[in-house]
């Protein structure tokens, strides 16, 4: 019973982050701006690898397993945002226009000419 | 008679009567007259000859000179077009030559190699197999990927770190930009950093916070994996990129000033050299002899143990700060030029 | 031999190809990063974790970072921006 259960909930997480990061990937691909691309992509990257962690924590066969995965998941979720801040940031610093250019009205410029 | 007179006036001697006579201030006017004094022509005939005979030797100087001039223009005009033609082909034929050598030699030691997965060479069998059966009570060593590359292959792992103790000089080399004598930097340098940090965010008050609290945390993690590197995968190599992979965020966190409080090229020169020199020390015995496996003093432990193995967990030591103290030069001058 | 090596070995072969196909210097850095980490994971598979340790820390780490370091130095590496500018 307990196997069964532990079998379950690993597998849902891991498919609920599976498709997290599916759909980060989906987004930047769609996205044209590179805000917005790194919005998905930043988002979709920490919660996806946060859940496929988890699960794979559920179904650790050691304790001391289960807890590197614990610490590998705060790593993660210190790395990865200050990272996607920092594009975010590079962005802003270079891109003088980046407030005046709604991301449409940019997407839709790229594609004119 | 005119040189005769004129090289008279300019002995020693000859200006030693003219102070003695009139003092200093007679050399001085014959110094000031002799750079105000434009060239006059001589007055009487004999020495008009000589002068004419002075201008067509002269001539015929700056003619020959001309000439050679000539000559060796057209040598350099030579080299110029035809010269680097040849050279150029020249350096084709040779890259060539050496690369058909190289290619011939390879595929001949290949040849001479035995098949792969041949299940009757040495390697395959007997080397293998006496590592596996016999690595831990020879070496004391759980992980036995550390006692071959530390114990029984000590050598290869001494000219590992060597080379990129090489490939960091030679970077320093070719890369480093010197500051003045007096500390101040060179206008170079000042050109490379704000290049560098043209498109940079600085001083970013969320990646300092992240930093601070991160590389303790890798380095700690690094430092595991090298004191570990007996007992479970690691050791030098990897947990030395991991502890320059530290540095460099706290590079990028905080700038070149704080990291070059505690890192410089001091500190790269004398870690480097004593985690060479230890390593060799400890190993010279064993190299020069040729044989493996020599006791050596240190009691093996028992395996399992943090502190087993003899000499393998200070050897790890040596290499992992070798490659993070090389690691970190690289970027460090990569980025700047400097440290 | 089973799915998950074959679907390994067959994205690196593509990644390798990606890798020297591609014209844009920073895609294909960021496609080396992508080889150095499956190829760790296949050195997990072929069971020496000393060498997947360490391909990950070298290869996929320090090295892009150094790659990334001269590409800017160099200035090859150009965003949308500057294209647009250059248009």
């Amino acid at each position: 019973m307990l196997d069964w259960l532990r079998f379950i909930l690993t597998t849902g997480f891991l498919i609920s982050g599976l498709i997290i990061l599916l759909t980060s990937v989906i987004g930047l691909y769609k996205f044209d701006y590179v805000l917005n691309r790194m919005h998905a992509a930043a988002m979709g990257d920490t919660l996806g690898i946060l859940f496929c962690l988890i699960g794979l924590t559920i179904s650790a066969p050691d304790i001391w397993v289960a807890l590197k995965l614990l610490l590998i998941i705060a790593f993660l979720w210190f790395a990865s945002p200050v990272s996607s801040h920092l594009i975010a940031r590079l962005e802003v610093t270079i891109n003088p226009h980046w407030q005046q250019l709604p991301p449409k009205e940019n997407a839709g410029e790229e594609e004119a000419p | 008679m005119s040189k005769r007179r004129s090289d008279w006036e300019s002995r020693p001697q000859a200006r030693f009567r003219k102070w003695y006579k009139e003092g200093f201030l007679a050399l001085d006017n014959e110094i000031i007259d002799h750079l105000t004094r434009t060239t006059e022509l001589p007055e009487n005939i004999e020495d008009r000859l000589i002068a004419q005979q002075e201008e067509m030797t002269s001539r015929q100087h700056e003619r020959t000179l001309a000439l050679e001039r000539l000559d060796q223009y057209n040598m350099l005009a030579w080299a110029r077009t035809r010269g680097r033609k040849a050279i150029s082909r020249l350096y084709v034929i040779l890259a060539l030559a050496l690369g058909a050598m190289m290619i011939f030699f390879l595929l001949e030691t290949v040849a001479l190699m035995p098949r792969f997965g041949d299940p009757a060479t040495p390697g395959a069998n007997i080397v293998s197999e006496r590592y596996i059966t016999k690595g831990l009570e020879e070496t004391g060593a759980t992980n036995i990927v550390a006692g071959m590359i530390l114990d029984y292959r000590a050598f290869d792992t001494l000219g590992e770190s060597t080379v990129l103790f090489i490939a960091a000089s030679a970077v320093l080399i070719l890369l480093r930009i010197d500051r003045n004598k007096d500390g101040s930097p060179v206008q170079e340098l000042i050109a490379a950093e704000s290049d560098d940090r043209h498109y940079e965010p600085r001083n970013d008050r969320i990646l300092q916070g992240s930093a601070m609290i991160l590389t303790p945390i890798i380095f700690l993690y690094g430092i595991y994996i090298i004191l570990n590197g007996h007992l479970s995968p690691g050791g030098g190599f990897s947990g030395g990129a991991i502890i320059s992979a530290g540095l460099i965020l706290y590079l990028d966190a905080f700038g070149f000033d704080k990291a070059g409080r505690f890192f410089t090229y001091k500190t790269f020169t004398w870690v480097s050299f004593f985690s060479l020199s230890f390593y060799a020390l400890a190993k010279a015995y064993s190299f020069y002899c040729g044989a493996n496996n020599l006791p050596s003093g240190i009691p093996l432990g028992t395996p399992g143990a943090i502190l087993s193995g003899g000499l393998i967990m200070p050897l790890n030591i040596a290499v992992g700060m070798v490659v993070a103290c090389t690691m970190y030069i690289f970027y460090a001058l990569f980025r700047k030029g400097g440290l | 031999m089973t799915f998950i090596h074959v679907a390994l070995l067959g994205m690196l072969i593509v990644c390798a190809l990606a890798v020297s196909l591609t014209r844009n210097l920073l895609t294909s850095l960021i496609v080396y990063m992508a080889y150095s980490l499956i190829m760790a994971v296949i050195w997990m598979f072929l069971e020496s974790p000393d060498l997947a340790i360490t391909e990950a820390a070298v290869g996929a780490g320090i090295t892009s970072v150094l790659f990334f370091v001269t590409l800017k130095k160099i200035h090859a590496i150009k965003g949308d921006s500057d294209e647009q500018a250059q248009k």
